[in-house]
């Protein structure tokens, strides 16, 4: 005869502490992981844009970011970001230096594309064109959304990078030349990968492409 | 397994948080202080310690509350003598208020860096002659953005002849900042290490003390043919 033995209330305890477990770990598997799941999804043609020949758009995982671009502040500067975008240089390049929240750069042509990653040398690659004055706006506000070309340490190195403000930064002020400014998309910015600890990532997220509106038509 | 804890915890103090103003000075654990400035000055504190410069060389440290209560007002004030365009044409945009400041295990008043347009100040720094020790620190900025115009060799023509610098500012005990009762052509014992110090400490005086520098230069060719150097290069400068 088989004696039947009862479970103890600890070990209940413990199979529903499996339980739930086995619940959240699925919860977090299928919907938590999705970090794109509150992202808005951004439809082009709803958009009335009031300048259309200024208007850039980028696709990275999470969705569609709209950047208008700023002409009237940063005339040569825009117009090398419209080249390089219009050639395609920026497409697959890397976001590799994120600080969380704060700020997301990509747009090094020459080590940072998903082709040709280079982790030891990104961030020191040049393009083709060489660096080109810094037109620095002392009133303009870097606020969440600016889009402002990177430099080294002394003005006049800007080329090809680019950095996104997720953030407001007061401090940028009269410091960086303004290109444009993120006007639908910037919660897509927010989800790309970065590191609590360091600005540089390893492995980091890629800007599939970045276009100008005119070239979607 | 301790000494993997121990690991993990040298580990995690070593990495610096990253944040925007690191990206923009390429110095750690500061924080904004005071932006809206008329002639554009951005004041930042150390929030905590830090190191920077090559093999970390550089070290200053967090500042308590009071003491930067106390000297902000009293660097304010001296800094805002300079107006916007002198401040662009030095090169001066950012200061960095901390206090013990080392470089190469040396204790200094401030160092400037040219090429991101930054002074860090150490606010601890010789009470006596702090607000002196400001504008001596700025004159390095000034020295170093027009390097031309205060030629070492023509001011060292100024001293006596058969006076010899020192080879570098450290290189000596000579770092005494009170004033020379019997000046001899040099205002402080600092002044006679190399030519850029002497520059600065004249330069100090001219800003804080004019008016006992009016009486030594009576009675002192030397400083009065330094003096006149210097302001001489200055209004040049201002009216570039």
């Amino acid at each position: 005869m088989i004696k039947k033995i009862k479970a103890s209330t600890g070990e209940k305890i413990l199979f529903i502490f499996l339980i739930l477990l086995a619940i959240t770990s699925f919860v977090f598997f299928y919907t938590i992981k999705n970090k794109c799941l509150f992202v808005d999804k951004i439809d082009l043609k709803k958009i009335n844009f009031p300048n259309k020949n200024n208007i850039a758009i980028m696709n990275v995982e999470c969705g569609m970011v709209i950047i208008e671009l700023l002409p009237n502040l940063s005339p040569n500067s825009v117009e090398r970001f419209k080249f390089f975008i219009s050639n395609g240089d920026y497409d697959g390049s890397a976001f590799y230096r994120v600080i969380k929240n704060t700020l997301l750069q990509a747009g090094d042509l020459e080590f940072g594309n998903i082709e040709n990653i280079d982790y030891f040398r990104v961030g020191s690659g040049k393009s083709k064109l060489g660096p080109i004055n810094s037109e620095i706006n002392i009133t303009f506000e870097f606020n969440a959304g600016s889009v402002g070309l990177v430099r080294g340490d002394e003005f006049n190195t800007e080329d090809s990078e680019f950095f996104i403000l997720l953030k407001d930064v007061p401090l940028f002020k009269g410091e960086y030349t303004p290109i444009g400014k993120v006007i639908y998309g910037l919660d897509a910015l927010t989800k790309i990968k970065s590191s609590d600890k360091t600005e540089y990532v390893l492995r980091p997220d890629f800007l599939s492409d970045l276009k100008l509106l005119e070239q979607y038509n | 397994m301790r000494i993997l804890f121990i690991l993990l915890l040298i580990f995690q103090f070593n990495l610096l948080k990253a944040d925007e103003i690191n990206y923009l000075l390429k110095i750690p654990n500061l924080k904004t202080f005071s932006l809206n400035n008329k002639n554009g000055l951005k004041y930042l504190t150390a929030k905590k310690n830090f190191k920077i410069g090559v093999q970390s060389n550089i070290s200053c440290n967090k500042l308590g509350e009071k003491n930067l209560d106390n000297k902000f007002s009293l660097i304010k004030r001296n800094l805002d003598i300079y107006d916007y365009e002198f401040l662009k044409k030095i090169n001066l945009r950012f200061i960095v208020l901390c206090q013990n400041l080392y470089i190469s295990k040396i204790n200094t008043a401030g160092i400037p860096d040219l090429n991101k347009r930054t002074l860090i100040l150490d606010l601890e720094f010789n009470e006596k002659h702090f607000e002196r020790v400001i504008h001596h620190e700025v004159f390095h900025l000034i020295h170093d953005s027009f390097p031309e115009i205060f030629n070492e060799e023509t001011w060292s023509n100024l001293n006596k002849k058969g006076f010899k610098y020192a080879d570098c500012s450290t290189c000596t005990d000579k770092l005494g900042l009170d004033i020379y009762k019997n000046t001899d052509g040099f205002l402080t014992e600092y002044s006679k290490t190399i030519p850029s110090e002497d520059m600065a400490e004249v330069y100090s005086f001219l800003i804080t003390d004019n008016k006992n520098l009016e009486k030594i230069k009576k009675i002192d060719p030397i400083i009065f043919k330094k003096a006149e150097f210097i302001e001489s290069k200055i209004i040049k400068i201002n009216n570039l």
